[in-house]
């Protein structure tokens, strides 16, 4: 225990000592968290002084000039490292590792392979494979087994009718709300505390996208009726639920909510691989362009899937009271529409939900408005305010309203996604409200 | 006085050694009332806070979250009132901050260099401006939370000067730091300062004292600083120094995720937290922080010296600093301790019973058992039937949340077997290793431990504020301890010292003392006599009374007033309660409001001699 350093001794006797705290060392990211650790390991001043230093204070410090940081100044390793922490950052919030503060627990080096996936994986409280493949498709599902059941019914009392129609007016919405909220809005287990606090979704949302869908199923019709003067109450009731719209709608839930779950997992993985705020931003642009396209690309093709069902079954669309497969305007709106609560979903999933009731807000007023002019027009004097609507409806069919209305709307909320999303904030593991 | 007591992840909440202090402090101080702001670390300690009875001086409790989205949040929207020059400030405040936490920690840390001066001249610039910004317009996590922060700080990051671990950090480091950074200054946001509604808060404190110099003292930094309200700094965690604290997170952080370790707190740091570059800079936030709170705090208690040590190394000025020890309530204690002291024969001789070495303690790698029972075996080489008692505490309520005791157990199970292995039982005699569990009351159980012993040993690599040495020294017992944090100052000359982690010098101490018990019985009384007066409750509360009483009389005087030919003088902001007269809750800033006054110093008050202290404080009550 003398503090003089005796001839037999190593010549430099911080090395022994850098070695057995070489992880302590290269960990560090100041000289007082080696001295912390050092005296968490028993080194007292007195042991400092046999190292010929006055106190462990300045004995760390020799230790931290001397240690190799990799963490700090590589790049391969910084790289390594970070993917690491990425991977145990998304397998759990809890730990295995409890203990005295002094010992630092220490796994293995890290395995850069799984990182990226246990990080877009979300942890043990994040949705299963079976969940995000399957979730999706029940709405699609459920609508065509509520179609199917009331083409089998067919000739059946209205009121056996009406109940199968309305439980599936009430179980494909609850289905496609179920399925976004369990692939889209969980959040992993590490963060379960910050549930008290969380934002939610705003009611306004509900009654925004219920219009929307609503206009979609009979504003066409109502719009032509107020044009030709009606409707005529009680006299004139909506020729039926067209099938082919609300087929279309539900099954466009499944290509939403898994094309946002890509667009998430791929930008999470950029965001633990980028280096700067640019490079994450310029990595992710494209990716939410592609995320929005292939959607786009989508919904086309599930309208031809649903006429082409509607066509197996012609029974649903005389019971549906269905006119058949809609006009090409109604198929566009019917497609903007999907793009609008895409871009909503998309905000939504990732805490930017904000504006989306303004941007459903909108849309909902533009109907209300082509609406309401018709009616105004038939007040003396104000005939001029109907003409555009008129001239649109003349020019491309009773569609175009919902068609103008959704598209601009959709493209004010992806335009603002293009900027929101690609910022690291929105891709914050908390950012989703419950 | 009107203290505000203020904690982080403690007090009343949780349970531990500082939490005990609280409550003892709170009980012994009578004459002052307490007002307890209680920050909390984690959703567990906040489920916790069913607040055991409180001490009557305490007027009320008002607790605020570090940890979870930000309360703003729930409205999901800008926060109403911040424009574009409110945004400006913002940026220009934040990104003084973000400089000065990217740059500082760049060498050895002390900021007595030039550069480090203007660095923490900056960092203050940027908290106190964020400060401002939050109490004018109700609030800063919107825009803490906003791609603009994490802009400025990458900015910060990549500027020339800034840290080398901060040059390195990519996308998800500079989020995880916003974010931290965000928790971190939530205090500034909450309405604590009485600018907000009617309540005065801390801008009606006479004194803040803030348990820890970390986040817990930020809201003191900012009624320091806008009310001139005087700050006392004490920091008796587990582990000493906030800082240290925070250290020994961020490493155990580093190999593990990040919400195990450290007692105090669970979730310290957000999984994803660990990179290099975030610790990095949340390291250099805190340093600052601290270094800060240490520069505007009139007085630091630390709890020993090791930890006085650590404090000045962080930037504390040794004029402010005064050493308290922690202290133990001996009464559990003197039953036994008169017992032996009053012993005229040492107790070998009156019942001869083998002489018998006591642990006690919660069995953890840092307390090196292997090593004492190694030394035993040495001990027994010399004195063979020499008796070894390891008495397990229960495992603290603090450490039950983090895993600690699979830790301690699995530990324990480990010196079962290496006692097994040593002193392997013969037929029909009891090992000479005796692992015993305490039941029942806890102090009064501690002290049958030490009373059967002849020595305690206290074989520790690393340790604090011994709690278990000083027991034993109120129990009149000889003690052999290793050299670790605070064991020297705590032992004195009362007691042998070896170096730790050194089985042989344990051993000899040991054998020295058990063969020779009117020496352990001489320099048990000594240690006796020591622990009762340094080491009790009363020496620790009454210290606080008279630092609480300068700080009060030290506080910078007003004016006096036209037509009042008297200043306000320390007494008239010292007594408070100790009639029992009631505080009004008006605001007292250092800058507007009329000052308090006692009844006596008005003109048309009664006289001092006239009508008691009670009389004196309703007059006053009127007055404010």
């Amino acid at each position: 225990m003398s503090a003089q350093p005796r001839p037999g001794r190593p010549a430099d006797p911080v090395r022994g000592l850098l070695r057995a705290h070489r992880e302590l060392c290269e960990r560090a990211v100041h000289p007082l968290e080696i001295a912390a650790g050092l005296e968490a390991h028993g080194v007292t001043d007195r042991t400092a002084a046999r190292f010929r230093h006055r106190d462990v204070f300045s004995l760390a410090e020799e230790l931290y000039a001397r240690a190799p940081h990799p963490g700090a100044a590589g790049t391969a390793l910084t790289e390594a490292g970070r993917t690491e922490n990425a991977g145990r950052a998304g397998r759990t919030g809890r730990t295995e590792h409890g203990g005295h503060a002094g010992h630092t627990g220490r796994t293995g080096p890290g395995r850069p392979g799984d990182a990226p996936h246990a990080v877009t994986e979300g942890g043990p409280g994040g949705p299963g494979a079976a969940a995000v493949l399957l979730l999706p498709l029940l709405p699609g599902a459920l609508c065509a087994a509520v179609l199917a059941a009331l083409s089998a019914l067919a000739g059946r009392p209205p009121l056996v009718l009406g109940a199968v129609a309305a439980a599936g007016a009430v179980l494909v919405p609850a289905g496609a709300v179920r399925a976004v909220r369990a692939v889209l809005f969980t959040r992993p287990a590490g963060v379960v505390s910050a549930g008290a606090h969380t934002a939610r979704v705003p009611a306004s949302l509900a009654v925004w996208a219920c219009w929307l869908i609503a206009y979609a199923l009979f504003g066409d019709w109502l719009l032509r009726e107020l044009l030709g003067g009606g409707p005529d109450i009680p006299g004139s009731v909506p020729p039926g639920v067209p099938a082919h719209t609300v087929l279309s709608l539900a099954l466009a839930v499944a290509p939403a909510v898994w094309c946002a779950g890509g667009f998430a997992r791929v930008a999470r993985r950029r965001l633990v691989r980028s280096r700067s705020l640019a490079e994450f931003a310029a990595g992710v642009r494209p990716v939410l362009a592609v995320a929005v396209l292939v959607f786009a690309g989508c919904v086309p093709l599930l309208q031809r899937a649903a006429a082409w069902a509607l066509d197996r079954a012609p029974l649903a669309h005389a019971v549906a009271g269905g006119q058949g497969e809609p006009g090409p305007v109604r198929l566009w709106a019917t497609a903007a529409l999907c793009l609008l609560f895409f871009a909503a979903t998309l905000l939504t999933a990732h805490g930017r939900g904000a504006v989306v009731p303004a941007g459903l807000g909108a849309a909902c007023a533009a109907e209300a408005v082509a609406l309401l002019s018709v009616l105004a027009a038939r007040l003396p004097g104000l005939s001029v305010v109907a003409r555009p609507v008129e001239w649109t409806v003349t020019a491309l069919g009773a569609g175009a309203v919902g068609l103008l209305a959704c598209t601009g709307a959709a493209l004010a909320l992806l335009a603002y996604a293009a900027g929101a999303l690609t910022g690291v904030w929105a891709h914050h593991r908390a950012a989703a409200p419950t | 006085m009107r203290v505000a007591l203020l904690t982080e992840g403690g007090y009343p909440s949780a349970r531990g050694a500082s939490a005990l202090w609280c409550d003892r402090l709170l009980r012994g101080l009578p004459g002052h009332e307490f007002e307890v702001y209680a920050l909390s670390r984690s959703a567990r300690q906040e489920d916790r806070a069913r607040w055991q009875p409180l001490p009557p001086t305490v007027r009320r409790v008002r607790t605020a979250p570090l940890f979870g989205p930000p309360p703003a949040q729930t409205s999901a929207r800008r926060t109403p009132g911040y424009g574009r020059r409110e945004r400006a400030r913002f940026r220009e405040y934040f990104a003084a901050l973000a400089e000065a936490v990217c740059a500082a920690g760049n060498g050895t840390g002390d900021g007595t260099s030039e550069g480090g001066e203007r660095l923490t001249d900056r960092f203050a610039a940027g908290l106190y401006g964020l400060a401002d910004l939050a109490a004018e317009r109700g609030g800063l996590a919107p825009e803490l939370r906003s791609e603009t922060a994490v802009r400025l700080l990458e900015s910060a990051c990549r500027a020339p000067g800034a840290l080398r671990a901060a040059h390195a950090a990519g996308a998800l480091d500079l989020l995880a730091v916003t974010e931290r950074l965000e928790r971190a200054l939530r205090p500034l946001s909450l309405d604590w300062y009485g600018t907000r509604g009617t309540d005065p808060g801390l801008a009606a404190a006479d004194l803040c004292h803030a348990v820890g110099a970390g986040p817990a003292a930020l809201p003191a930094l900012v009624a320091r600083r806008a009310f001139g309200v005087p700050l006392l700094i004490t920091e008796y965690a587990e582990h000493g120094v906030r800082l240290r604290e925070h250290y020994l997170r961020s490493a155990a952080g580093a190999g593990s995720t990040g919400d195990a370790a450290g007692p105090a707190g669970a979730a310290a740091l957000a999984p994803g937290a660990v990179g290099a570059p975030v610790r990095a800079l949340l390291a250099s936030f805190q340093a600052l922080l601290v270094r800060e709170t240490y520069a505007q705090a009139q007085v630091v208690t630390p709890g020993t010296a090791h930890a006085r040590r650590w404090q000045e190394r962080c930037g504390a000025r040794p004029a402010q600093l005064r050493t308290v020890h922690p202290g133990i309530d001996p009464a559990p204690f003197d039953a036994v301790g008169e017992q032996a002291g009053g012993r005229a024969v040492p107790r070998r001789a009156a019942d001869a019973g083998p002489p018998t070495l006591v642990w006690v303690g919660r069995p953890a790698p840092g307390k090196d058992l292997t090593g004492l029972l190694q030394a035993f075996s040495l001990v027994r080489e010399a004195l063979p039937d020499a008796v070894l008692r390891l008495v397990e505490l229960p495992p603290a309520p603090g450490a039950a949340r983090c895993g600690t005791p699979d830790d301690a157990g699995e530990y324990g199970e480990r010196c079962r077997a290496l006692a097994a292995r040593l002193f392997p039982g013969r037929a029909g005699r009891r090992s000479p290793v005796v692992f015993e569990e305490v039941r029942g009351p806890l102090p009064d159980a501690r002290a049958h431990a030490y009373a059967a012993g002849d020595v305690v040993v206290l074989s520790s690599a690393a340790e604090g504020f011994p709690g278990c040495l000083v027991e034993a020294m109120l129990c009149a017992r000889a003690t052999v301890s290793t050299d670790v944090g605070a064991v020297c100052e705590v032992v004195g000359g009362t007691g042998l010292v070896v170096p730790p982690r050194n089985p042989r010098a344990l051993a000899d101490a040991c054998a020295a003392l058990l063969a020779d018990p009117a020496r352990a019985a001489r320099l048990g009384a000594a240690a006796r006599a020591r622990a009762l007066e340094l080491f009790s409750v009363r020496q620790n509360t009454e210290t606080f009374r008279g630092i609480y009483r300068e700080l009060a009389a030290a506080r910078p005087r007003r004016a006096p007033e036209p037509g009042s030919p008297l200043v306000r003088s320390a007494e008239s902001r010292a007594p408070g309660r100790p009639g029992g007269g009631v505080r009004t809750a008006a605001p007292a800033r250092a800058s507007a409001g009329p000052p308090r006054r006692p009844g006596w110093a008005r003109p048309d008050g009664p006289g001092p001699g006239s009508a008691g202290p009670r009389a004196g404080a309703g007059k006053e009550a009127k007055a404010g």
